[in-house]
């Protein structure tokens, strides 16, 4: 994240305490942040399979009968599709269930998932709480807000993301844009939108659990079946959020991800520049 | 926002000693700033002692919360989705039915205390009228039950049985109608334009007795998927056969109902999911205790309220 090396093992003694070594870090996580944080993963794991799997049951996407199939389901042509093409599963025995089967729970598994669904769902609203009180109580929110200069901070991350590998082909340098920030524009971008995803997901699941004790939710997202529609799309946040959040982590370093599990990072300069820069 | 970049290395400067806690000292320095500004990151020293206690015991409690994960995945997962992922594993633990279906309670609960006798669901006009799937969830009845159908009630505060036809029912009821969404616990919807009497009506010209809080809505005509008689039952808590809209329907897109659709009569139950709404409804029975559910004994929720 940052350029400069961070200031690891960095040792102070003290007039006090002369025999004591120090290490100089910065809390950057709040133990609940942490702790939600690491709950989600199979929270959002179980609430996705089985999400997907209740989706099968009544597929939004949906085409005129296939002549030769009957099939209507464009997920299932998906499925079909792979079977044709991906080596050694030509003789999958029903290629439309090809999708269901590795995809999620299956289908025929209704009653199942939509248990697992309710169980994961209460679990996710009760981590989101946990994960808010971390955020307000070690004061990380205010790292999280959006900000004026963001757009352009954006473009210089995205400038430097663009030409790395082209840096690094031509053995030229090629500088991480400096921030004096926790996160940087990208980061903050993608750590905002998901919390707020996850409210949409919480907003559009209690519509369509609720259409009729809870009309005007369902109205504001557009009616029920919209709100199908959202809650559908609102998945694929996180999917495509996993993504680039696990690379660039690793890409980061060790610890950026030890932080997460500790809360405390030795990348100490960012904090200082925020201290004196005002 | 103050987030202007001002570069220069400050590593190392203002760190003043201010030596509260041998141990932990903060080292930011306090300036006033707006209420949605960043703050710096709270530094501090600390020995590495500390800091190695520190992380194991978080690692260590992270490790045991991963494993955890993994042990109630493993255990709430169907077996046909382990062995796909390459787990063998032959048991199905006896607790795991109790524990899902703890949690699908907790969600009926819910779904109860959300339940409004006063709160109407919203209706549509008629050219807002979708099409109507039959989704029998097996064959659908032949026709031929329709001309000997009695409705059968039990459990009144009189304490006979009741046997009503068609033709008493349309004389002595008045006739109810609307255009509602009807949601299947599959995710489809539509909305269609029903007539019929309200149940509540029913219960006030036939009171259940006094002790009772649910009625047993059945079908006797239900078919399973390979043509055997198969009767559908189903458990309506009275709060919600008292709901202004619910009827028990004798007419679909203003005609009689037709077989597909549950002639003569079926419920239509607004505020409870598709599985709730009996077709071609042969007995009521009221009962103190909650009767048994058909999808209900099948995994799925017995209050169904949305």
């Amino acid at each position: 994240m940052s350029n400069s090396k961070p200031a690891d093992r960095q040792t102070k003694s003290t007039s006090t305490l002369p025999e004591q070594s120090g290490v100089l870090v910065v809390r950057k996580h709040h133990f609940l942040v942490r702790w939600s944080h690491w709950l989600n993963v199979p929270i959002l794991l179980g609430l996705i399979l089985s999400g997907i799997s209740i989706y099968w049951a009544s597929p939004i996407y949906q085409h005129k009968p296939d002549p030769n199939t009957g099939n209507i389901d464009v997920a299932a042509d998906i499925g079909t599709w792979i079977c044709a093409h991906v080596p050694g599963l030509h003789n999958y025995s029903s290629p439309p269930d090809w999708i269901y089967n590795h995809m999620s729970l299956g289908p025929g598994m209704l009653a199942l998932a939509l248990r697992l669904h309710w169980l994961c769902a209460y679990l996710f609203m009760l981590n989101g709480i946990l994960y808010v009180a971390g955020l307000v109580m070690g004061g990380g929110w205010r790292s999280l807000l959006p900000r004026r200069t963001d757009l352009l901070d954006a473009l210089r991350m995205f400038r430097y993301y663009l030409g790395f590998a082209l840096a690094k082909l031509a053995r030229c340098q090629w500088l991480h844009p400096r921030f004096n920030t926790k996160y940087n524009a990208l980061q903050r971008a993608a750590y905002f939108s998901v919390p707020v995803a996850g409210l949409l997901s919480v907003a559009t699941g209690w519509a369509i659990h609720k259409p009729m004790q809870l009309h005007w939710l369902a109205a504001l997202f557009g009616g029920y079946n919209v709100a199908r529609v959202w809650h559908f799309w609102l998945m694929w946040i996180y999917i495509l959020f996993v993504v680039p959040h696990v690379v660039l982590v690793f890409a980061d370093g060790w610890d950026t991800l030890r932080s997460m599990i500790v809360g405390w990072s030795t990348r100490v300069e960012q904090s200082e520049v925020v201290a004196n820069e005002q | 926002m103050n987030n202007e970049e001002k570069g220069g290395s400050l590593q190392g400067k203002d760190i003043p000693s201010t030596g509260v806690e041998p141990e932990v000292k903060s080292v930011a320095v306090k300036k006033p700033q707006s209420f949605f500004g960043e703050r710096p990151l709270p530094a501090m020293e600390i020995t590495s002692r500390v800091l190695r206690y520190q992380s194991r015991r978080d690692f260590l409690a992270f490790g045991a919360g991963a494993l955890a994960a993994l042990a109630v995945a493993g255990f709430l997962l169907p077996q046909d989705t382990l062995s796909r992922i390459g787990i063998p594993r032959n048991l199905d633990p006896p607790g795991k039915e109790w524990f899902l279906n703890k949690a699908l309670r907790i969600d009926d609960d819910v779904a109860e205390a959300l339940y409004s006798g006063t709160r109407r669901v919203p209706t549509y006009t008629k050219s807002q009228i979708t099409s109507l799937k039959n989704n029998y969830n097996g064959a659908t009845p032949d026709p031929g039950y329709i001309s000997g159908w009695k409705l059968i009630l039990e459990g009144l505060a009189s304490g006979l049985s009741i046997s009503l036809d068609i033709r008493n029912l349309l004389t002595s009821f008045s006739m109810h109608e609307q255009i509602t969404r009807l949601v299947c616990v599959e995710g489809w919807s539509a909305i269609a334009w029903w007539a019929g009497l309200r149940f509540d009506d029913l219960l006030h010209a036939y009171p259940p007795m006094s002790q009772a809080k649910w009625a047993r809505v059945e079908s006797s005509v239900n078919l399973d998927a390979s043509g055997n008689p198969d009767p559908y039952y189903m458990s309506l808590d009275l709060a919600t056969a008292r709901h202004p809209q619910t009827l028990l329907v004798t007419h679909f897109n203003g005609q009689p109902l037709t077989a597909d659709h549950g002639a003569p009569l079926r419920l239509l139950v607004p505020v409870k999911l598709g599985l709730k709404n009996v077709k071609a409804i042969t007995r009521i029975t009221y009962a103190a205790e909650e009767p048994k559910d058909y999808w209900a004994e099948r995994g799925y929720s017995r209050y169904d309220g949305i």
